[in-house]
C-alpha cells in the first residue's frame, strides 16, 4: 500500500544546490519572454544576440555593465546588511534621492576645490541617507514598528522632494532642462572609458563590508541577532544598539550610491534619476543570498539586465517589460529557492518481517 | 493496576476499534515508523510507552490524517480506512489532544471549542458559541470558562479545552500525548477520574508516555515502541516498572544514588556564591510572576528547583542569569549586588545558562554549529581579539565542546537545527558548563531527552557539583530532582513554597508543595 | 463652509474609495496569515485592464469586472508562489508588484493620455443626497461609494466575526496548526483568500480609473497599494476600522487639493506628501503613545509564516 509522499523537505541545503535550482528559474523567466516576445512579432534569437553583441560583446557595453553595476552595488549591500539582522529595507531608493540631494546641496552652494568637494559630497550623501532612514530606525528599535511600510513610504516622500527641489528652488535655469537642477561644478573622474571611480570604490566597500562581516566580532554580532534575537539577548548582544547600527549603515550606504549616481553618471540632481536602483537593490540582496561578497555577480546579473533593457528599447520596447522581466525572474528564483529543499525520496519497499 | 471493575465487557465478534497494519513513515534520514502493528479494544486504555524519538507521535499523526503513511493500513471498526485529513480521522470517531496543545491562543475557550466544527451553527456569534459550550462543558463534566482567552488559562485548564473539543465531536478513541507533562499531581488525578468514565462508556484511549509509574495507574495494556517498531505489547497486569523500562530502553536500566560524593569532591562552600534577597519581578502585565524569592546557592551543591511549570522557573532563570531585572529586590554573586542585567557580565562572571527552550533561546538554529559553540566566548580570546573574530580558533573551540559533549559532527558548517535535539542540547550544556566557574542554571536540562541521555545529563550537573560549582537544576520530574538535588525548592504562583533537604523528603510533600499546599514538615524554609 | 465641507467630504470618498477596497482586499488575506505585497502591482494592472476593456465595451461594469478578474489571476500567481510553494512572501509579493507594474506599462502603452471614454455616472438618491455636508458625497456621487463605504465592509466583519466560517479562517492566520488539526483546509482557506484580496486590489485599481482619475498614465498608482498594506497594519486588521482609515486618508488627500485650489503658500509637492507622511505617523504614533495598543491591534499570529504539515 503506497500513498506516497514523493518529495520530502530538507531543512537546509547546499548552495550549490540552490545556485542549480536559480539557474534553472532564471532559465525559465528568460524563456517565458522569449515564448511572449515570440508571439508579440519578435525574434528572440536576433534580441538576444543584440544584446550580447551590445553588452558583453563590446567595449561600450563592458562599460556601460560598470556603469550600471556601481549603484546596484551600493544599494545592493545596503540591503544585505539589514538583511543580516532580519530587517528589510525597502528603502533604498528614498535613502538614494536623500543621498544625491544631500550630496547635490554641497556641490552646487559650497565653493571649493574638487578634491576637497568630492569628499564633502561624498559625507553629506551618506549622513542625508542615514537621516532618511533614521525615523524607521527609531521606530523599529524602540516601538517593533515594522520598518518594510516604513522605508518604503518614505520612498514616495523622496522622489516628491527631488522634484520640488529640480522644479522649484534648485531648478535649472541656464539651459531649462526640464525637472533638474543646474550640472554640478565637479564631476567625479573617470577611470576606464565612461565608467568613473565610482565604480572601484562599490567593490572596494563590498569586499570590506564582507570580511567586516565575517572576520569582526560586530559582524559576529550581527549575524546573531540576525539569526536569533532571542538567542543574541541571551548571550548578552545590545540587539537594539545592533539593529540601530546596521539600518543606519544601511541607509548611509544608499545615500552614497546616490551622491555617485549624481556626480559619477547624472552630474545635476533629476527627478527619476533613481532609477529604481533603490528597489532593484533588493533584488540583488535577494540574489546574494545574504552574502555581500555574492551581491558582486547578483549586481552585474542585475546590471545586464538593465542593460539589456536598454537594447530593447531601440527595439521599440518599452522600458517597462524590463520590469515586468525582472519581477518575473524573482518570483522564479522566489519558488526554485524553496522547491530546491525538496528532495525525491525512493520508495522503501517492504521488507518482509524478520 | 485495580481498574478491572469499571471496564466494560466486550461482545465476543466485537472488531477493534483501531487496528494499524504494517504502517510505516519515514522522514529525511529518519525511519519514524515501520512495519507497526497495534490493535485497540473498546473498553480499552492503551498505553504507547517508547523513548524519545521511538516514533510514538508519529505514528498517532498517521492515525488522525495529520501525516499519511507511506506503508501499511488502517483499520476502524473492521473496515480498512484512510485519512486524506485530520477532518476525516475526526468525523470517524478519533480525536487527538497533543503534546503542544494545538489552540488558537489569541482566541476564547468557546472560539476554540467551536474551531473546525462542521455542525455548528453557520451564523454563530460570540455569545451563541458561550452557551453553546457552556452546554457542552456541563454534559461532559469538564468545567471551563467559555469566555476566557486561551492564553491566560493554566495549562490544565488549556488542556480540559482540548479534551473537551474531542469529545464534542463524538470522538470513540481519545488519543493523549504526553497528557500529565504539564498538570499538578492533583490535576493528574482529576484526568485520570476523567478517562476511566469515558473508557466506561465503551470507548478507547491510547495514551503517549514514558512516565511508568502512570502507565501502570492508568493503562490496560502496553504497547511498546522502539526505532519505530512495535516492541511488544502486554496486559500492563503482567508487568512490573523496572521490566517495562528495560524493554523499552533495550538494555538494564542501572539507577544510582547521584548525591553520594565520589572521593576528591569539592566541599560545600561555606558562604553563598550566589543569592536572591526579596526578589519580586512584574510580567507584562504587572502581575507578579516572581514573589518575594529569598535564596542562597553554595558550590558544591545542587539546589533543585520543582514546581509546574508557569510558576515563576522561567523569571528565576532570567534573574539568576542577567536577563531581566528585578523589580524590587536583590541578585548577589559572590556577596556583591549585581546592579544591571547584563548577561554577557554574568556569563564572564562565570554563571552558565542552559535554557528552557534551546532552539529558541540558546541557539540561532539557522547558523553553523561553529557560530553557535561560540556564542558565550566569542568577545574573549582566542576567538575574539582586538574586536576582531578568529573564524579558525571558533572552530577549535567548537571541535572541543563536540569532542566532550561526544556528539559525532560530520561538518561544523552545517546549519546546527540540522542536529537532533538530544545533540543540541548536549552541546548547549557543555558550551554552558565551560563558562560556568561559579554557577549554572540548568532549567528543564532533561526535558526531550530519552532514558540513556538523561543520565549522561545529570552526570554532566553532579560532575560540576564536584568540581566545587553551584548548580541550579530547574525540573518538573520528581524522580530526576530528588536523584540529584541536594536541596529541593518548590515554586506555586511566584513564591518559593518552601527549601527542603533533599535527604529527608519524599515525591509526596514535595507533589502537596507544587500543588500550593504547605504540607511541607515546619518550615525548613531554606537555612538562612 | 457648509460646501467646503461637503465638497471635501465628497472628494474624501471618492479617493479613499480606491484605498478601501484594496485595503478590505488585504485584510481578509492577513487574516489568514499571508502578507501580499504585491498590492502596488495588482492595482496597476486593474487599473489598465479597466481603461483597456472601457474602451473596447463602453460599460464601466464590465471595465470593473475585468479589473477584478485580472487582480484574481495576479492574486492567485502569488498565491500560487507563496501559498501553495510556500516561497518566501516577501520576495513573491514585491515579485508580483514588479511584474504588474511592468506590464501594465507595456499593455497601457497605447492609452496612456487618453481619457476614459466611459466612467461611473452619478447618482443622485433623492432626499438623502441633500443632507448636509454627507449626504452629497454618499448619494449624490457614482454608484460604488455605498458598496464600499458599507456594504462590503459590513459584509466581510459579519463573516469574519459572526460566522463559523470566519472563525475558521481567523484561526488559519493564528495558528496553521491548530486549524489543521481542527480539520480546516489551511492551504485553500489561505489560497482562496489570498486570490479574493487580490482581486479587489484589481477592483480597486478598476474604481481608480472608472471615477477618480479617469485617465492611464504610467505611475498613477503612485504607492497607493503600498498605502494600503500601511492602512491594514494601522487598522489592527479590522474591516470597518480599515474603511474609516481608508476614508481618514482620503480627507489627508483632498487637503492637498484644497491647498492648491486656494493657493496656499505650500508647494503642492509638499501637500502631496501629506499621505505618505500622514501614514507613517499613524503607524508609529499610536504605539508610542499608547504601549498596549500592540497587544489590541496585533497582528495575526501567523503572518507572514508558511505553513507546512508534513514536515518535522
Amino acid at each position: 500500500m503506497s500513498r506516497q509522499a514523493a518529495f520530502q523537505r530538507m531543512p537546509s541545503v547546499p548552495a550549490r544546490r540552490i545556485l542549480i535550482w536559480r539557474a534553472g528559474a532564471i532559465a525559465c523567466a528568460l524563456l517565458v519572454t522569449a515564448a511572449i516576445l515570440a508571439l508579440s512579432g519578435y525574434s528572440p534569437p536576433d534580441l538576444a544576440l543584440l544584446v550580447a553583441r551590445s553588452t558583453v560583446g563590446s567595449r561600450f557595453g563592458m562599460e556601460d555593465l560598470a556603469l550600471f553595476m556601481s549603484p546596484l552595488l551600493l544599494t545592493g549591500a545596503a540591503v544585505t546588511v539589514c538583511n543580516r539582522i532580519g530587517l528589510w529595507n525597502i528603502g533604498a531608493e528614498g535613502q538614494f534621492y536623500a543621498g544625491a540631494i544631500g550630496a547635490a546641496a554641497i556641490g552646487l552652494f559650497v565653493p571649493a576645490p574638487a578634491l576637497v568637494l568630492l569628499p564633502l559630497m561624498a559625507a553629506a550623501g551618506i549622513v542625508a541617507g542615514m537621516g532618511w532612514i533614521a525615523i524607521p530606525t527609531l521606530a523599529r528599535a524602540y516601538a517593533g514598528v515594522n520598518e518594510i511600510i516604513t522605508t518604503l513610504l518614505l520612498n514616495f516622500v523622496a522622489s516628491l522632494l527631488t522634484y520640488y527641489l529640480t522644479t522649484g528652488p534648485w531648478r535649472d535655469h541656464v539651459t531649462g532642462a526640464q525637472v533638474s537642477s543646474a550640472r554640478l561644478p565637479v564631476s567625479i573622474p573617470e577611470i576606464w572609458g565612461i565608467v568613473h571611480w565610482g565604480f572601484p570604490i562599490g567593490l572596494l566597500i563590498v569586499a570590506v563590508l564582507a570580511a567586516v562581516m565575517a572576520h569582526t566580532r560586530w559582524g559576529y554580532e550581527i549575524r546573531v541577532g540576525g539569526a536569533n534575537p532571542d538567542a543574541a539577548r541571551y548571550a548578552g548582544i545590545p540587539v537594539r544598539a545592533r539593529i540601530i547600527v546596521v539600518m543606519l549603515l544601511s541607509g548611509g550606504l544608499a545615500g552614497l550610491a546616490g551622491m555617485f549616481e549624481l556626480a559619477g553618471t547624472v552630474h545635476r540632481l533629476q527627478g527619476g534619476m533613481a532609477n529604481n536602483f533603490g528597489y532593484l537593490g533588493i533584488v540583488v540582496a535577494v540574489l546574494a543570498r545574504g552574502s555581500c561578497l555574492d551581491v558582486i555577480p547578483a549586481a552585474l546579473l542585475m546590471a545586464f539586465i538593465l542593460d539589456a533593457g536598454i537594447v530593447l528599447q531601440t527595439q521599440q520596447l518599452t522600458a517597462s517589460v524590463v520590469l515586468a522581466i525582472t519581477g518575473l525572474m524573482l518570483f522564479m528564483i522566489a519558488i526554485a529557492d524553496e522547491l530546491a529543499h525538496y528532495r525525491p525520496v525512493a520508495r522503501m519497499k517492504k521488507e518482509t518481517a524478520p | 493496576m485495580a481498574d478491572a471493575p469499571d471496564r466494560p465487557p466486550v461482545a465476543p465478534g466485537t472488531p477493534p476499534i483501531l487496528q494499524l497494519r504494517g504502517i510505516g513513515k519515514f522522514f529525511p534520514g529518519v525511519i519514524a515508523n515501520k512495519d507497526v502493528d497495534l490493535e485497540v479494544w473498546p473498553g480499552e486504555i492503551h498505553a504507547l510507552l517508547g523513548e524519545n524519538g521511538a516514533g510514538k507521535s508519529t505514528l498517532m499523526n498517521v492515525v488522525t490524517g495529520i501525516y499519511q503513511p507511506e506503508e501499511g493500513e488502517i483499520i476502524l471498526d473492521g473496515y480498512g480506512r484512510s485519512f486524506a485529513s485530520p477532518q476525516e480521522a475526526i468525523r470517524a470517531g478519533i480525536g487527538m489532544v497533543h503534546q503542544h496543545f494545538k489552540l488558537v491562543q489569541a482566541f476564547s475557550v468557546a472560539e476554540n471549542i467551536h474551531l473546525g466544527w462542521d455542525e455548528a451553527p453557520r451564523r454563530i456569534s460570540a455569545r451563541v458559541m458561550e452557551e453553546r459550550t457552556r452546554a457542552i462543558s456541563e454534559r461532559f463534566g469538564f468545567p471551563v470558562r467559555p469566555d476566557a482567552r486561551v492564553a491566560d488559562l493554566s495549562a490544565g485548564e488549556q488542556q480540559r479545552v482540548e479534551i473537551l473539543r474531542v469529545l464534542s465531536r463524538r470522538a470513540r478513541l481519545l488519543i493523549m500525548d504526553e497528557p500529565t507533562a504539564v498538570l499538578t499531581p492533583e490535576e493528574t488525578r482529576e484526568l485520570f477520574r476523567a478517562l476511566r468514565a469515558f473508557r466506561a462508556q465503551g470507548n478507547a484511549v491510547i495514551i503517549i508516555s514514558h512516565k511508568l509509574d502512570e502507565v501502570m495507574e492508568i493503562s490496560d495494556r502496553v504497547s511498546i515502541l522502539r526505532h519505530g517498531r512495535r516492541i511488544a505489547t502486554f496486559d500492563t497486569g503482567d508487568c512490573t516498572p523496572s521490566m517495562l523500562a528495560t524493554t523499552m530502553v533495550g538494555r538494564e536500566i542501572v539507577r544510582r544514588n547521584m548525591r553520594a560524593r565520589p572521593p576528591g569532591a569539592q566541599p560545600v562552600s561555606a558562604t553563598p556564591v550566589m543569592g536572591l534577597r526579596n526578589v519580586t519581578m512584574l510580567d507584562a502585565r504587572g502581575v507578579e510572576s516572581l514573589r518575594d524569592v529569598s535564596l542562597d546557592l553554595y558550590g558544591g551543591e545542587i539546589l533543585g528547583i520543582a514546581g509546574v511549570a508557569g510558576n515563576g522557573q522561567r523569571e528565576l532563570t532570567q534573574v539568576l542569569t542577567g536577563l531581566a531585572a528585578p523589580a524590587t529586590g536583590q541578585v548577589l554573586l559572590d556577596g556583591a549586588v549585581m546592579a544591571r542585567p547584563d548577561p554577557a557580565a554574568f556569563a564572564r562572571a562565570g554563571v552558565g545558562h542552559v535554557p528552557e527552550d534551546r532552539l529558541r533561546s540558546a541557539l540561532a538554529p539557522s547558523l553553523s554549529i561553529t557560530d553557535n559553540m561560540a556564542l558565550r566566548e566569542y568577545a574573549i580570546p582566542p576567538v575574539g581579539r582586538r574586536g576582531l573574530y578568529d573564524s579558525r580558533a571558533a572552530d577549535m573551540l567548537a571541535r572541543d565542546i563536540a569532542r566532550v559533549a561526544t556528539v559525532d559532527i560530520p561538518d561544523f558548517a552545517m546549519p546546527v537545527r540540522n542536529l537532533s535535539g538530544g545533540n543540541q542540547q548536549r552541546l548547549v550544556a557543555r558550551r554552558e558548563i565551560r563558562i560556568a566557574h561559579r554557577v549554572l542554571i540548568a532549567a528543564y536540562p532533561a526535558r526531550g531527552l530519552d532514558i540513556g541521555a538523561i543520565a549522561t545529563m545529570l552526570g554532566y550537573l553532579t560532575e560540576l557539583r564536584d568540581q566545587g560549582v553551584a548548580v541550579v537544576f530547574i525540573s518538573e520530574d520528581l524522580e530526576d530532582l530528588l536523584n540529584v538535588s541536594d536541596r529541593i525548592g518548590v515554586m506555586f504562583h511566584g513564591r518559593l513554597m518552601a527549601v527542603v533537604d533533599a535527604a529527608d523528603t519524599d515525591m509526596e510533600t514535595i507533589g502537596l508543595l507544587m500543588g500550593g499546599r504547605d504540607g511541607a514538615p515546619m518550615s525548613a524554609r531554606g537555612e538562612q | 463652509m457648509i460646501a467646503l465641507l461637503s465638497g471635501m467630504f465628497a472628494t474624501a470618498l471618492l479617493a479613499g474609495g480606491v484605498l478601501a477596497l484594496a485595503a478590505l482586499g488585504e485584510v481578509m488575506a492577513e487574516r489568514t496569515g499571508v502578507t501580499n505585497l504585491g498590492v502596488e502591482g495588482l492595482m496597476a494592472l486593474g487599473a489598465v485592464v479597466a481603461i483597456m476593456t472601457v474602451a473596447n465595451v463602453p460599460n464601466p461594469w464590465a471595465g470593473l469586472l475585468a479589473a477584478f478578474a485580472v487582480g484574481a489571476l495576479g492574486g492567485m500567481v502569488f498565491a500560487l508562489g507563496a501559498v501553495i510553494m510556500r516561497a518566501s512572501q516577501v520576495l513573491c509579493g514585491l515579485a508580483v508588484t514588479f511584474m504588474g507594474l511592468g506590464l501594465s506599462t507595456a499593455l497601457g502603452h497605447s492609452y496612456a493620455g487618453q481619457p476614459s471614454p466611459v466612467v461611473f455616472g452619478h447618482v443622485h438618491v433623492p432626499l438623502l443626497s441633500s443632507i448636509p455636508v454627507i449626504g452629497p458625497g454618499l448619494f449624490g456621487q457614482n454608484i460604488l461609494i455605498i458598496p464600499i463605504y458599507v456594504v462590503l465592509p459590513l459584509l466581510v466583519h459579519f463573516v469574519m466575526f459572526r460566522t463559523r466560517h470566519g472563525l475558521n479562517m481567523r484561526a488559519v492566520g493564528e495558528n496553521p496548526a491548530a486549524a489543521d488539526a481542527a480539520g480546516i483546509p489551511v492551504m485553500a482557506m489561505r489560497f482562496g483568500y489570498v486570490t479574493l484580496g487580490g482581486a479587489m486590489a484589481g477592483m480597486a485599481g478598476g474604481y481608480l480609473t472608472l471615477t477618480y482619475v479617469p485617465v492611464w498614465s504610467e505611475g498613477m498608482v503612485a504607492g497607493r497599494g503600498w498605502i494600503a498594506l500601511a492602512l491594514v497594519i494601522f487598522a489592527g486588521y479590522r474591516p470597518v476600522m480599515v474603511t474609516c482609515a481608508a476614508l481618514l486618508f482620503g480627507l489627508v488627500t483632498t487637503l492637498a487639493f484644497v491647498g492648491q485650489a486656494r493657493n496656499w503658500p505650500i508647494d503642492p509637492a509638499f501637500l502631496n506628501m501629506l499621505p505618505y507622511l500622514g501614514t507613517m505617523a499613524c503607524i508609529i504614533v499610536p504605539v508610542l503613545v499608547w504601549r498596549r495598543m500592540r497587544r489590541v491591534m496585533a497582528a495575526p499570529a501567523a503572518l507572514a509564516q508558511p505553513y507546512y504539515r508534513d514536515v518535522r
